[in-house]
């Protein structure tokens, strides 16, 4: 029994600990987006601060057109989050409920192009993007997530699917719908959660990513947010109550998102995208 | 007949769009790597065959940032699975408030590699830097280090904090591979007299075996892939020390602006992993590697 109670205190500690590590990293950002000016670069270091300031935000939203850069990252990472969603659906749902001749090069095509990384092929899509005049406009970088989103998408999309039993659209059928009707009445809505874990987890990683928005993207009015935070970065003599308020306002999207569809995106991706 | 025509309507708009985002540009990509495209180049476009290729290996940097890569690999996937693992077996049995407690400890993940990179920047900064006042307190240290600003400590810095990173990615890969054991094999071992650590070596770890094979597979070529936390945090410096292939590759895009070298770059990278990926396959049977 005292064995039992010992285990129990240092799986609490080490709980604990684990949780201080996540996010201390977090607090500290946030405390440092909202230390005024004076306190930043003052030793001894202040780990609260008692005369909170909106300075850092302000400036944000003044000096840089954070506001902007905002609204082009939720614009392009919601439109291109449901493209792809939308696609992997009606590919997710063949590849889960057909045998074909050529599905297992179906699979393995989008398995291979999930593992080409975006900064390896920016330069020439750039040149693609270029022929058609697209560049430094957000509907470029909307088709690039598009795609990316597609390859991983579907196959989350066929993982959730699997899980769907059959025999319920089978039962449709005899009813008398036709497929695409099972599809839309029947399995779609047995999908939801799915759907918008998929959903999800696209607009996470469209909102993340930085290296073909840095290409794509050159004045300051068609910036995505991480596009923004990288030229805050590279401006000398950047103070860092402003860049970690930029930071923070980076983050809250994200970290919305994943608390509220955390169980299911990474239900979809132990069951889909990495199944034993 | 009908039945194929669905098939392939369905199918189609998911097939193009990867068709002409991902694969159309690998190839070209391909190519580009045997030209001589570059900021300074553009009228006079030409094909200089392994010119490219001749250059990045004649580079007598270049085994430092091979070297670089494989530090980076090793270090960040080791301790992200050890680190993983145990957060996972402590998370394995329930307790009050888990689901919430998950969200707080799995968040790293869902946040850009770049802020993250940015975030400890700060944390990690040799003035002000809150590490090196925790350590001074703590009496750990005696003088602050400069984290990022010398290179014997730039690289295993970069790598702490890819190992924050990755924690839960391997925490939640393994946490659901032991919700799948059942109970029962714990019983029958608990009354031959099992103790914690036979029942993990004997029984925890073999039943999840081919996840713990899938994800440090899979994380070896995402970990490969991943300049966005050097990027945040020293884009390759100081003095190189930090650079490895995919930060060299970005950094020939932005600074030196030569694309055909970048792209070459980019196709040593990719035949490295397809390499690797045929490896993996071979080594995880297709049972495991169910597609």
């Amino acid at each position: 029994m005292k064995k039992k109670t010992i285990w129990q205190i240092v799986r609490f500690i080490l709980l604990a600990l684990f949780l201080l590590f996540a996010i201390f990293p977090l607090y500290w950002i946030i405390l440092t987006s909202f230390k005024p000016v004076y306190e930043l670069y003052t030793f001894p270091i202040k780990y609260w601060t008692n005369n909170p300031s909106l300075y850092g935000y302000r400036k944000l939203f003044e000096f840089v057109n954070f506001k902007q850069y905002f609204s082009n990252s939720i614009f392009v990472s919601l439109i291109a989050a449901f493209i792809s969603t939308i696609f992997a659906m009606l590919s997710g749902y063949i590849l889960s409920r057909k045998e074909f001749k050529w599905r297992y090069i179906v699979i393995l095509y989008l398995f291979f192009s999930q593992m080409i990384p975006s900064y390896l092929i920016m330069v020439p899509q750039y040149i693609m993007f270029s022929k058609f005049h697209l560049i430094n406009k957000l509907i470029s970088i909307i088709i690039v997530y598009s795609g990316f989103g597609a390859a991983f998408s579907t196959i989350m999309a066929k993982g959730f699917f699997d899980r769907i039993p059959k025999s319920i659209e089978e039962a449709a059928l005899i009813d008398g719908c036709n497929e695409i009707q099972s599809l839309f009445k029947i399995t779609v809505p047995l999908m939801l959660p799915g759907l918008s874990a998929i959903l999800s987890f696209s607009f996470v990683n469209n909102w993340n990513e930085l290296f073909t928005a840095v290409m794509f993207l050159n004045t300051a009015d068609k910036y995505t947010v991480p596009v923004g935070l990288y030229s805050i970065v590279s401006k000398a003599g950047i103070q860092w109550n402003v860049l970690s308020a930029g930071i923070v306002i980076a983050l809250l999207p994200t970290i919305i998102v994943f608390s509220i569809a955390q169980k299911y995106i990474i239900s979809g991706l132990t069951q889909g995208s990495l199944k034993d | 007949m009908k039945q194929r025509k669905f098939i392939i309507l369905m199918l189609l708009p998911t097939i193009l769009l990867i068709s002409f985002i991902i694969l159309y540009p690998t190839i070209s990509g391909v190519l580009l790597s045997f030209k001589n495209y570059s900021i300074f180049n553009f009228g006079k476009v030409k094909w200089v065959g392994f010119e490219n290729y001749k250059e990045i290996f004649s580079d007598v940097f270049y085994i430092d940032i091979v070297w670089n890569t494989i530090k980076w690999i090793f270090f960040s996937v080791f301790f992200q699975l050890i680190f993983g693992f145990i957060l996972a077996l402590l998370m394995k049995e329930p307790f009050k408030g888990r689901g919430l407690y998950a969200g707080f400890v799995f968040y790293p993940w869902a946040i850009s590699g770049f802020a993250i990179g940015l975030i400890w920047s700060w944390l990690l900064n040799g003035q002000f830097g809150v590490i090196n006042d925790i350590l001074l307190r703590i009496g750990f240290i005696k003088e602050g280090f400069n984290f990022l600003s010398d290179p014997s400590l730039a690289m295993f810095s970069v790598i702490l904090v890819n190992v924050w990173y990755g924690i839960p990615f391997f925490a939640i890969m393994i946490l659901a591979a032991l919700q799948s054991i059942p109970d029962s094999l714990y019983e029958a071992a608990e009354i031959d007299g099992a103790g914690y650590f036979t029942k993990l070596f004997k029984i925890t770890i073999p039943y999840i075996k081919p996840t713990l094979i899938n994800t440090i597979l899979l994380r070896i070529i995402w970990v490969m892939n991943f300049p966005d936390v050097i990027y945040g945090m020293t884009r390759g410096g100081p003095a190189g020390s930090t650079e490895i292939l995919s930060v060299k590759m970005i950094n020939t895009v932005f600074y030196e602006s030569n694309y055909s070298k970048a792209a070459a770059h980019g196709v040593i990278i990719v035949t490295v992993l397809v390499l690797y990926t045929i490896m993996y396959l071979k080594l995880t049977s297709k049972k495991e590697f169910s597609l």
